[in-house]
């Protein structure tokens, strides 16, 4: 399967009467927007916002992060499942707004998670501080479910971020990337020297605010399978995760996975990539046993070498991370773990809920007990009363002046087990 | 000829052990349910005490990514039969123990009544995405 990214890098964002890209610059119509978002009537008030790197912006608490992309040549539309029929999508030509995000925000449970500084030292700890983004606040319409909310939510995050795809469907890309994976069959022929590495890819899926969709399909439901890595280019899977904010991993993440990307990198050259097996993590601990027994099966049968484990959240999915990895191991298949870390906020603690003497290679995405400050901000996008009850964040960890101290996971993707961001420990 | 297929299914009977009362209103009639009045660590040593004697743990006693932090609501579901003891059980209960520790607890005291409500919600969704199991 082949597929081509077309990237139209964005440097700007403004609004303006007309949606459209010009000269680098991502013009939105604001009403527009709007009034899309308020199509869905669970939604009463809806407001949009622009924040771009470098300005004194805190948005909070996001709930998703997501990638404008429109798919241009090919079957299927982005989200498929979700805003899109159920086509399989990942070939063709895909056409990406790079350097644009679309963020979410709202209320749906009392506590919240999810900072997103553009500035200062919180910047430094997510990568969507150097985004242009376009943050949507929406308020439910009294007395809405916190499920329909949710869904409400996330699904108003993908329409936005496909209307905003679409302004890049007719425009020349500055820069085009291909990815392609053969057949296995193929693979082998054409790299029967290199080592064989698949990408374990763990989906977290335990219920409200827990949840990951592939192909429209709650992630809890699906036995493990296999799917092209260029399918996940085109959004085949899709955030619904609102806990964890350090570790979860947003529905940017996933279009723009780092161990698919590098993977792909080394592909022909150090290694020959077979594709990616994607799995859950589920509550039930049958439900675990089945999923790694599923995912090992998978591994063997794939007749890979080595894989890369990546985990989503914390506490139980440690357990799948290592279920995935002894059993894996035990059919003579190397793996390298890519997990988080609770050591508490001196790091001295134990790291991982769970631990294995086969997990000996572990890359780890930073401690999320650390502790921060965030000075305060000029302006608030979202809801900033939501701080003191923020994860991470505890009694008085709003200070009068706005500023913060709260633990590291308080942060957007600042501990993400896919490696996406710079956090580590030797 | 046709053959007929004699379907057994396997299904362990439950206990749930919680503190949450959103769930024993919901399921105290359907599962045999012990209601600790008290904290998260209740839960915890609740279940471990409950291991000790043979019972099986079948949901993650660290279920769901909501941290000791900050949610005061625990539910967990055992076997309700009890056998050897499950030395799997036994470990994964230690360690949420020990993980339960290295959360700060102090931000819980103040929580009002719609947070509170959100996290028994959290809880029990949680709980129920195992419970038909």
């Amino acid at each position: 399967m082949k597929l081509e990214l077309g990237y139209i890098h964005i440097k700007d964002i403004q609004f303006s009467d007309v949606s459209k890209v010009e000269n680098g610059i991502l013009y939105v119509n604001k009403e527009e927007v709007k009034a899309l978002i308020l199509e869905d009537q669970n939604f009463q008030k809806a407001d949009v916002d622009l924040a771009k790197p470098g300005e004194s912006v805190r948005i909070m608490p996001v709930k998703d992060v997501i990638e404008p992309r429109v798919k241009v040549e090919g079957p299927g539309g982005v989200f498929p499942g979700m805003i899109n029929k159920v086509e399989t999508v990942g070939s063709g030509k895909t056409h990406v707004l790079k350097g644009a995000a679309v963020v979410t925000t709202g209320k749906i449970v009392g506590f919240q998670e999810g900072i997103i500084d553009m500035s200062g030292p919180g910047a430094e700890y997510t990568p969507f501080s150097k985004l242009n983004n376009l943050v949507i606040v929406c308020e439910p319409v009294e007395g809405l479910k916190q499920h329909e909310h949710e869904k409400a939510l996330r699904f108003a995050g993908y329409k936005v971020a496909a209307y905003l795809g679409e302004l890049a469907r007719n425009l020349t890309p500055d820069e085009v990337e291909v990815f392609e994976t053969p057949t296995l069959t193929e693979g082998l022929k054409m790299y029967p020297d290199l080592p064989r590495v698949a990408y374990v890819e763990m989906l977290q899926s335990q219920g409200l605010l827990h949840d990951t969709y592939v192909y429209g399909v709650d992630a809890k439901q699906i036995l493990p399978t296999m799917i092209y890595p260029t399918e996940v280019m085109d959004g085949a899977i899709v955030s619904g995760n609102c806990v964890s904010a350090c570790d979860k991993n947003t529905t940017y993440h996933h279009l723009n996975n780092p161990v698919i990307h590098e993977l792909y990198k080394e592909h022909g050259k150090t290694l020959n990539f077979v594709g990616v097996i994607i799995t859950n993590e589920n509550v039930y601990l049958a439900d675990k046993e089945r999923s790694s027994n599923w995912s090992a099966k998978l591994a063997e049968f794939f007749g890979v070498d080595g894989v890369i484990v990546s985990e989503e959240g914390f506490g139980n999915p440690d357990t799948d991370l290592i279920m995935n990895c002894k059993k894996i191991e035990a059919k003579g298949i190397k793996t390298v773990l890519i997990t988080d870390e609770y050591a508490g906020r001196d790091g001295t603690s134990q790291s991982l809920a769970d631990a294995d003497p086969s997990a000996n290679a572990v890359v780890s995405g930073g401690n999320a007990n650390e502790i921060i400050e965030l000075p305060p901000m000029e302006k608030l996008i979202g809801h900033v009363e939501v701080a003191d009850v923020i994860a991470g964040g505890f009694d008085g960890s709003l200070h009068e002046d706005g500023s913060i101290t709260a633990e590291l996971q308080v942060i957007t993707g600042a501990t993400n087990e896919m490696g996406f961001n710079t956090l580590s420990a030797r | 000829m046709i053959l007929l297929t004699a379907l057994i299914i396997i299904r362990v009977k439950k206990m749930i052990i919680t503190n949450n009362d959103w769930v024993l209103k919901k399921y105290g009639d359907k599962f045999n349910i012990v209601y600790v009045d008290g904290t998260f660590k209740d839960v915890l040593i609740t279940v471990r005490d409950k291991l000790h004697l043979g019972h099986e743990l079948l949901t993650h006693p660290l279920g769901g990514s909501v941290k000791p932090s900050e949610t005061p609501y625990k539910s967990i579901l055992i076997s309700d039969e009890k056998n050897n003891i499950n030395f799997n059980s036994v470990y994964m209960i230690e360690n949420a123990i020990i993980t339960y520790h290295k959360f700060n607890k102090e931000k819980l005291k103040y929580l009002d009544e719609k947070r509170i409500e959100d996290l028994k919600l959290i809880d029990l969704t949680v709980l129920e995405s195992a419970l038909n199991k």
